[in-house]
């Protein structure tokens, strides 16, 4: 073999590695720098429905939920599973009455705490209240 | 400048369009940096350095105005400027194919930092990270085209450009 193939080959060989290398490490469960998410409440009780759109560099929910805490009136109450949402557009979900905010992302329930949710570019997070 | 000199400067901005819409399909793989490494060496800097704003252009009236184009007006002639800079003190492909190959990896990264002129560092950063896999691409493909196809091309040009000079 001459030079250059062996040049070709390790080429071929270090841009494999690397493309592997990024699958592995730069792929990252939160998305990093700037996305358009949607905030939707709905409250029908009260006859609230609301929309929001934020363009945001946040990773997780929560951030994003603090930040537009005035905006969104929204209050947590930090419990031992985590950071839950008691509160939204000024109601405060009335746990005697059985009442909770459910989180929808993506129309889907959400499983984790407004903590462990990533944000992602278009996504669509809807806190809804609900009965339990 | 003569008007073969013009006519010269219009044959190689098409050929560089042409070929770039040829390799389209394939996503960042190109022969663009490898013609303008060669023709920068064949027909001079002078000439060439037309070739890539005409080409930036003609990107423009192809793809519609857009802000990433704005880049091509300084990525493309800077490349005609550096390799004119290494083709004084090497006519090695080797050398050619390291720049190419460099000038493919920070594809990216330039285009991130226009980018983020417009819309933020956020956005910039988010851009390049998400496009490294492409620059991988990008470059790798260039330093291997760069590295097998100079030589052979280069030959070939400089025999029309003895015939057509």
């Amino acid at each position: 073999m001459n030079k250059k193939t062996i040049v070709v080959i390790v080429a071929l060989l270090v841009a494999i590695a690397l493309v592997f290398g990024y699958q592995t490490f730069l792929s990252p469960e939160a998305e990093l720098g700037a996305k358009e998410v949607e905030i939707q409440i709905v409250n029908q009780k009260e006859n609230i429905e609301e929309n929001f759109t934020y363009n945001t560099d946040d990773e997780f929910l929560v951030d994003l939920l603090e930040k537009n805490k005035d905006e969104l009136g929204v209050e947590f109450e930090d419990s031992d599973f985590g950071m839950m949402v008691t509160t939204m557009m000024e109601y405060e979900a009335d746990v005697d009455k059985q009442e909770f905010w459910l989180i929808k992302v993506n129309g889907e329930d959400a499983e984790t705490g407004v903590s462990e949710i990533p944000l992602k570019d278009g996504d669509k997070y809807k806190f809804e209240l609900s009965n339990f | 400048m003569r008007v073969r000199d013009i006519v010269l400067i219009a044959i190689l901005s098409a050929t560089i369009t042409a070929s770039k819409m040829a390799l389209s399909f394939i996503p960042n793989v190109e022969i663009v940096t490898l013609l303008f490494i060669i023709y920068t060496i064949v027909f001079g800097f002078k000439k060439v350095i037309f070739v890539s704003i005409i080409f930036s252009t003609t990107e423009i009236f192809l793809w519609g105005f857009n802000t990433w184009l704005l880049g091509y007006y300084i990525i493309w002639p800077l490349l005609v400027i550096l390799t004119n800079v290494i083709g004084k003190t090497t006519e090695s492909e080797y050398s050619f194919a390291l720049l190419a190959g460099i000038f493919g990896l920070s594809f990216g990264l330039f285009f991130a930092i226009t980018e983020s002129l417009f819309y933020g560092l956020g956005f910039g950063i988010t851009y390049w990270i998400r496009g490294l896999l492409f620059d991988i691409v990008h470059g790798f493909s260039n330093f291997i085209l760069v590295l097998i196809l100079f030589k052979p091309i280069k030959n070939v040009i400089e025999k029309q450009s003895e015939r057509f000079i």
